[in-house]
């Protein structure tokens, strides 16, 4: 029996009133005396005596050998007896006033049962409630845990971008926090994310986990053909064949279907080799849960690709319109994009940047859709209203492209890919490092494709000649450090192979 | 476990503090409660504990007051503090780390987590 705290409180202060001493024992021995056990030498007796009461319900005790007699009287919980509660006359109130001690012994034996069965029903009452406060607080302290769970599961969610490393972490809190040995994902048709999380005492048990976990899995069907529910429980697997034979030793076993509508995707599970201990309800929640988030992550994934395919052949299209339109500068845009995304690797553009220039560079001229044709494919002789429609097009490209919210990283790219390094290009006029690095960087990929692509040169010719015109105007209109990595890159690609496809 | 380690926790939020207290109760150290930072403060003084786990939010005086009141005691007799509060903003991250022996945890926490930093700072404190 756990201590009462407050009612050892209240016995010790009802000791020092009136002339008994209290004790409370348990089958293992003293839990409590209001002398604080002054009296070591009467305390087998006591204990034989509280076995006594505890026994048979004996509430008074033979008083012989001159002893004072002991009153007991059991503590029941339900109809379970946990202890005793003793009564006997203090030591000094014997001595010094032994009416007091008479007078229990006597008259009042009868008063003394009623008072010690309120004072036992009393102690049983507070030891009951003091139980279920615990069990309460411990399931209130589970529940704190599986919250804290829940919301360090959504922070991953929100926090990373849908990746392996994600379903691993969710996977790694479900371990470490249920406390389980196995817990796993399995997804047959994206084997790539699966992923699988053994605490430490595992990890030497099971040598192949992920042949364990797929076997558990495969089994389901065989074990549960027309399996209704969204979760599928072994309790124990010695119980149950087809999973006896899974592992020697007897283990538990939980899985949660990761489905979304009527898709199904795979399966979240847990093992656990602690038979004594169930799967709890609030567990089976949370797994749930757990299993219809990643649902709908695997379903956004699904329709972030469909998306992101669809701006990529939307964007091919638009690339065909301009080109069809454009006879002069038919392969243009995909050249200079290579140009722009070598430039870009040589000068360890990081991975965001580089997504952005590959947009940008493809889609530069997109603003020429809006020139007229007659002036677009003019050979020659432009005069200076028409040099202007022309000139609008890196804003046109801007404005078309504006109202794409996904687009707007690579506007200022298109916008500025005419602005020249001295401050004399188009359409602000921005100078040096105020024009946006992937614009400096697109323009030398666009300046060396227009050299390049003129007919007036043979091909290989024309290479050398149009890097020794980027030298040129290295500083005035290109930005310098883009044209040095810029001539690595012809040196290292570019060079040869202009001299082997191009010069026959 | 626990060795007589006195621990106070200060919460206005009575499941919090019933919790706290049944874990650590169970793992065998004394609790003593508070239930805003004025007591706390107080306590702290008065009592001497070897841990302390403290709410920001709460009547009377806030967590961070509390251990700015407070950090001045630990130079003397070190003690650990553990704040716990809704939402670790960057601005809370910046003060704790300008006090001694004072870590963050976000709830909703983990009283096993809660639990085993407890017990880790007094394996490391010991060694």
């Amino acid at each position: 029996m756990r201590r009462l705290d407050q009612l050892h409180g209240f016995l010790s202060s009802l000791s020092s009133l009136i002339p008994l001493d209290f004790q409370i024992w348990d089958a293992d021995g003293l839990v409590y005396a209001s002398d604080n056990g002054a009296k070591p030498s009467h305390l087998t007796e006591h204990q034989a005596f509280s076995a006594q009461v505890m026994n048979q319900a004996i509430y008074q005790s033979s008083s012989n050998n001159g002893q004072a007699p002991m009153f007991g009287m059991p503590i029941t919980y339900g109809q379970e007896v946990i202890g005793s509660l003793i009564a006997s006359s203090s030591n000094d109130h014997s001595n010094q006033r032994s009416k007091d001690t008479v007078c229990v012994q006597t008259y009042d034996a009868k008063r003394m049962e009623l008072f010690l069965t309120h004072l036992a029903g009393l102690a049983g009452e507070t030891w009951a409630n003091r139980n279920e406060i615990e069990a309460v607080a411990e399931e209130l302290s589970l529940s704190f845990e599986d919250l804290s769970l829940y919301a360090r599961i959504s922070t991953h969610m929100r926090s990373l971008q849908f990746s392996e490393e994600m379903l691993k972490a969710l996977v790694e809190e479900l371990q470490e926090t249920l406390r389980v040995d196995l817990a796993f994902i399995e997804l047959p048709d994206r084997e790539e994310y699966n992923a699988i999380v053994a605490g430490r005492q595992l990890q030497k048990r099971v040598s192949d986990q992920q042949a364990f976990a797929h076997n558990l899995i495969r089994s389901i069907p065989e074990q549960a053909p027309s399996l209704e529910q969204d979760y599928f429980i072994v309790n124990d697997s010695s119980t149950m064949s087809g999973y006896r034979e899974l592992h020697p030793e007897p283990y538990r076993f939980l899985a949660v279907k990761v489905a979304n509508n009527s898709t199904f995707d795979g399966w979240l599970g847990l093992v656990s080799f602690k038979l004594e201990e169930h799967f709890r309800q609030s567990e089976l929640r949370l797994l749930q849960s757990m299993a219809k988030q990643v649902s709908v992550l695997l379903a956004n994934v699904d329709l972030y690709h469909d998306l992101e395919q669809f701006v990529i052949n939307m964007v091919k299209s638009l690339v065909f319109a301009i080109e069809a339109k454009d006879v002069y500068t038919r392969g243009h845009s995909e050249r200079v994009n290579r140009y722009a995304m070598l430039i870009a690797e040589r000068l360890q553009l990081d991975k965001t940047q580089q997504d952005i220039l590959n947009w940008a560079s493809i889609l530069h001229d997109i603003g020429k859709i809006g020139v007229p044709e007659s002036i677009l494919n003019k050979p020659a002789g432009l005069n200076d209203e028409e040099f202007n429609v022309i000139k609008s097009h890196s804003k046109k490209g801007h404005d078309i492209l504006e109202p794409l919210e996904q687009l707007a990283s690579c506007l200022p790219g298109i916008l500025h890919h005419h602005e020249r390094y001295d401050g004399n290009g188009y359409p602000q006029g921005l100078k040096g490092e105020e024009i946006p690095f992937l614009a400096r960087i697109i323009a030398v990929a666009d300046t060396f494709d227009a050299i390049t692509s003129n007919r007036a040169y043979r091909p290989a010719k024309a290479a050398e000649k149009a890097l020794a015109v980027i030298k040129e105007v290295a500083g005035t209109q290109l930005d310098p450090k883009v044209v040095k990595a810029f001539k690595e890159v012809f040196e290292m690609t570019l060079k040869a192979e202009f001299e082997t496809s191009h010069d026959e | 476990m626990g060795n007589n380690k006195k621990i106070l926790v200060i919460d206005d939020d009575a499941q919090i503090r019933r919790v706290v207290e049944l874990k650590l109760k169970n793992r065998g150290y004394e609790v003593l409660m508070a239930m805003n930072g004025q007591e706390g403060v107080s306590l702290i003084k008065s009592q001497q504990p070897d841990a302390v786990v403290t709410d920001i939010v709460m009547p009377k005086l806030d967590g961070q007051t509390l251990c700015k009141q407070t950090n001045p005691l630990k130079k003397q007799r070190p003690f650990l503090t553990i704040v716990m509060t809704n939402r670790i903003s960057p601005d809370d991250r910046n003060w704790v780390k300008d006090m001694q022996d004072t870590e963050l945890m976000e709830k909703p926490f983990s009283p096993t987590r809660l639990l085993g930093c407890i017990d880790e700072y007094f394996r490391r404190s010991e060694s």
